[in-house]
């Protein structure tokens, strides 16, 4: 039991340590990024007064060099003459001393200046913030670059380049707390093992349990105001930094003569990366409390979901191996190790690359997760079942237009749905019909050249069919395509096969009709050589008609083989993705989508991921009806 | 007669048939003309701007105007089809030694120990097979993409495809596997020879047919896979070759003779891989009933 608490503790306690040490080291990233930032834009701000060009910017730099974070250089760049106005960087000394032109080997300087030009326009027109407006990158050295532009008039002229030294290791966060959580719970136990003589089992695994929560419920109260201290304290710093930094930056103005209109702000230097103020420093450059506290309390309140989280992992851990299901599970692994070793790699692949990820899909479909917010929390972009009241719900499949004409939405669940079956069944029944008349013919005795004709015929099937698609695609092409050609032969008009629905929905028959009846020949070819000729001989002999044999032997016979092989053929023709995917391509307006290209196209043309992660479990849903339906039938008709 | 006690009379058959297989070998004999024809054109013949019913008729006959070999040789060296080729080859082979090697363990445990797990083990092997795609290409594009930066990267396909392929693979094996008997098993026991001796040197060597067929068929699933390819390879050097050929036909890329000219390429050994198979796949896939 004592082993038992340690390893779910000491778990626990880890993780903790680990979570607190890399919340702690956010903290001071995103400390040292704000007082970075602030740097930039009061650099930006000033060279912007400064007219973005000439001497009174090398004199901006000049002033406020030393203001900067020990160790960082600075370098403004102007668009015009593709010019280096001023730079503190140790490169850029001697004969290559700013103001020159930027050398050809430097074109990436420019580059990400207009990157940023190109950023901010677009979020000027846009009228929201899409893309950053400052560009970080991270330097070979470990430290980074941060890029912000320069704007005069309204136009971006230039930009301001600031370089910094890598981040000091941070000191961790300290032991003691986490020995006296691990070793105070430790200590309990084995008191009240040995003091209270606890004879039953779950007597000590209440204890263990208890003293566990302690444990780690005091390490989680230390973290969390651990945490605040240390927000708290980034906030002071960055206020310390702001403060110094205006006050040279005031001085500058003066000394320069530069534009003192509008008035200095300098509480909206400290932005994130849209050059948006974030708002925790007030116009006067001290802490605003209210947003600051609101900030803390957000922090804690993932990390104390992040702990009880830990808890309950602890306890289920601590139960399994007070309650003895551990000792049990080691048993029956040892006991059937060889077994195991040999099943354990397909199976860590199989959980890896198919299990978990099924799981983690059905996860997304209750998210609203894009392409965007991928790293992001699940908890964060959790929508409920907003997406699948999307899907199903959405009612609206075709309204009357001008002139009393339908128009139908294709987009909507219930099209794509009722399309995928009329396809499917079409495809099937082709398939069967084309494959089973086949096969009757091929089956007549004595045939001349049958494996000619056998091997020919199942070419179809044997090529990849993706080149089948696009093959097809080429012979429907409306001006050079065979069909086409065939068409106008007979003094028909060329038709445009991919703009209505109808039309393009044949094109994908065509093709999936070519490729797939070798499949039910070959099967009902099979069933049809296993029928004994007897039984047509005896048929002969009581006189029954060629009809009647068919009726009630050959289709009796073939039916254990072509049953299954529908079953399949339904299947497969209901995921049939390349067909369409590469013959129609839903066009024209995704009329011709079956449910697995819609949600392919969801996914990876409009990145919708949660959306079409719904919208595949519904696909998901619909298969397996149909294979539990499938299975009671074939049941049913087997006792029967 | 024969063919009064046979039934039906030959002749009116072999008309049908031979109709229908040129019906059927015809979009293979135009993808033939259009490789050979030296050009990038759709059309297999010019048409003169009056045509009239021959022109037509020649413009569908699939023979191609001039013979040349022009597209296969600068498809191979001008495109960059052939290091698409290699992609597939390595993709394939990757996908087929790490697949049929996780299968024939598994396959080999599940046909010959008893142990806690065994049938909700068989039984998630195949539900897992009712997985729809695309439900699966999302998370495994986020995993894989996203998170390991597997993008654009063999090994990325490599241990998709190898995966995905285990439960066909290990449902065909175990059949297999269930059918030796296990007498020499016993003896070799009897011998002293370890579990594992017993299946590298006694059951590898007598199931090498079925593990040959799997391993063939991992090959080829993984040589003509489309949809993951063309999901994760967004670099053009990395491409296989179905993502290739369909580069040089898609959008706004007309390039019909060296889309033709791959296109056999890439096709020629799985059809005659696959003629081989055939009748174990039959066998394999009716005796297996679902499997989407």
């Amino acid at each position: 039991m004592l082993v038992g608490l340690a390893l779910s503790l000491g778990l626990g306690l880890a993780l903790a340590y680990g979570l607190l040490d890399r919340a702690r080291e956010d903290a001071a990233i995103e400390r040292e990024q704000r007082r970075n930032l602030i740097s930039l834009n009061a650099l930006a701000d000033l060279a912007q007064r400064a007219g973005g060009s000439g001497n009174r910017v090398r004199a901006v730099v000049e002033a406020t060099k030393d203001q900067l974070p020990p160790g960082s250089s600075v370098r403004v760049i102007a668009f015009s003459g593709i010019k280096l106005e001023a730079s503190t960087f140790p490169e850029d000394q001697g004969d290559k001393a700013a103001p020159r032109r930027l050398a050809r080997e430097e074109k990436s300087l420019y580059d990400r200046g207009q990157r940023l030009r190109a950023a901010v326009e677009t979020n000027r027109e846009e009228g929201n913030a899409r893309k950053p407006e400052i560009e970080i990158e991270l330097l070979p050295t470990g430290g980074r670059l941060f890029s912000a532009p320069v704007e005069v008039d309204g136009a971006v002229v230039g930009m301001v380049d600031l370089a910094t030294v890598p981040l000091p290791t941070l000191e961790r966060p300290g032991l003691g707390p986490v020995l006296l959580a691990f070793f105070g719970p430790m200590l309990v136990l084995l008191a009240a093992a040995l003091f209270l003589r606890l004879q039953r089992q779950w007597h000590l695994v209440a204890v263990a349990a208890g003293v566990f929560l302690v444990g780690l419920g005091g390490y989680a109260r230390y973290s969390m105001s651990s945490l605040e201290d240390g927000v708290r304290g980034s906030q002071g710093a960055v206020e310390d930094h702001l403060r110094a930094i205006a006050e040279r930056g005031r001085a500058v103005i003066t000394a320069q003569s530069l534009a003192a209109e509008p008035a200095l702000q300098p509480d909206a230097w400290d932005t994130n990366l849209f050059r948006k103020p974030l708002g925790l420093l007030t116009a006067q450059g001290t802490v605003n409390e209210a947003v600051v506290t609101q900030r803390v309390e957000e922090l804690q309140g993932q990390a104390s979901r992040a702990f009880v989280l830990l808890r309950v992992l602890g306890l289920a851990l601590l139960l399994f191996i007070g309650l003895g299901a551990l000792h049990r599970f080691v048993a029956t692994v040892v006991e059937h190790r060889e077994a195991y070793s040999y099943i354990m790699p397909a199976m860590v692949g199989m959980v890896v690359l198919v299990f978990f990820p099924f799981i983690y899909g059905i996860t997304l479909s209750f998210t609203d997760a894009n392409l965007y917010n991928t790293n992001q929390p699940l908890t964060d972009i959790w929508i409920g079942l907003r997406n699948y009241a999307e899907i199903l719900g959405d009612f609206n499949i075709a309204r009357q237009g001008d002139g009393g004409v339908w128009v139908f939405n294709y987009l909507n669940f219930y099209w794509t749905l009722f399309f995928t079956v009329v396809w499917t069944i079409t495809n099937v029944t082709i398939g069967v019909s084309v494959g089973l008349v086949l096969a009757l013919i091929l089956n007549t005795p004595k045939l001349a050249l049958r494996p000619i004709y056998r091997v020919l015929l199942i070419l179809p099937w044997a090529m990849p069919n993706y080149i089948t698609a696009l093959i097809w695609k080429g012979m429907f092409h409306q001006q050079f395509g065979v069909v086409n050609h065939v068409i106008r032969m007979f003094g028909g008009q060329g038709l445009s096969w991919f703009e209505s629905p109808f039309t393009s929905y044949l094109t994908a028959l065509a093709t999936n009709g070519w490729l797939s009846f070798p499949f039910m020949m070959v099967v009902s070819l099979g069933a049809l050589q296993s029928i004994p000729m007897e039984l047509y001989e005896a048929a002969r002999v009581d006189g029954a008609s060629r009809w009647q044999q068919f009726v009630s032997i050959t289709l009796p016979s073939l039916k254990p083989a072509l049953v299954p092989a529908i079953i399949l053929s339904v299947v497969w023709t209901f995921n049939m993705f390349n067909i369409i995917f590469l013959v129609t391509e839903g066009e024209p307006g995704n009329s011709t989508e079956i449910l697995v290209t819609q949600a392919y196209k969801y996914a990876f043309q409009r990145y919708r991921y949660g959306y079409a992660a719904a919208y595949s479990t519904v696909i998901f849903g619909i298969l397996l009806l149909y294979s539990v339906v499938q299975n009671r039938l074939s049941r049913a008709t087997e006792a029967a | 007669m024969a063919t009064r006690r046979e039934g039906v009379p030959h002749l009116p058959l072999h008309v049908l048939l031979v109709l229908f297989t040129l019906f059927t070998i015809y979009p293979i004999l135009w993808v033939v003309t259009i490789a050979f024809s030296g050009r990038q054109n759709l059309a297999i013949a010019t048409l003169p701007p009056e045509p009239t019913w021959v022109d037509r008729l020649r413009a569908i006959t699939p023979w191609p105007e001039v013979w040349s070999l022009s597209n296969f040789s600068s498809v191979m060296t001008d495109q960059p089809f052939a290091k698409w080729m290699l992609n597939s080859a390595i993709i394939a082979a990757g996908t087929t030694v790490v697949g049929v090697f996780l299968a024939c363990t598994a396959a080999y445990a599940f046909s010959r120990f008893k142990f806690p797990g065994q049938r909700t083990g068989m039984m998630a092997f195949l539900v897992s097979q009712m997985f729809p795609g695309t439900l699966m290409l999302i998370p495994l594009f986020i995993i894989l993409v996203q998170w390991l930066g597997l993008g654009s990267s063999r090994l990325g396909l490599i241990v998709v495809y190898a995966t995905t392929s285990i439960p066909f693979s290990v449902w065909m094996l175990k059949g297999y596997f269930d059918t030796i008997p296990r007498d020499l098993e016993e003896a070799a026991l009897m011998e002293g020879a370890s579990v594992g001796k017993i299946f590298w040197s006694i059951i590898l060597p007598l199931a090498k047919p079925a593990v040959a067929v799997t391993a063939l068929f991992s090959f080829m699933t993984a040589w003509n896979e489309f949809i993951l390819a063309a999901t994760f390879m967004d670099q053009e050097a990395m491409y296989t070759a179905p993502v290739g050929l369909r580069f040089f036909v898609g959008g706004f890329s007309q390039q019909w003779g060296y889309f033709a000219a791959g296109s056999i390429i890439v096709s020629i050994p799985v059809v005659f891989l696959f003629l081989f198979l055939q009748k174990y796949l039959v066998s394999g896939l009716t005796a297996g009933s679902v499997k989407g």
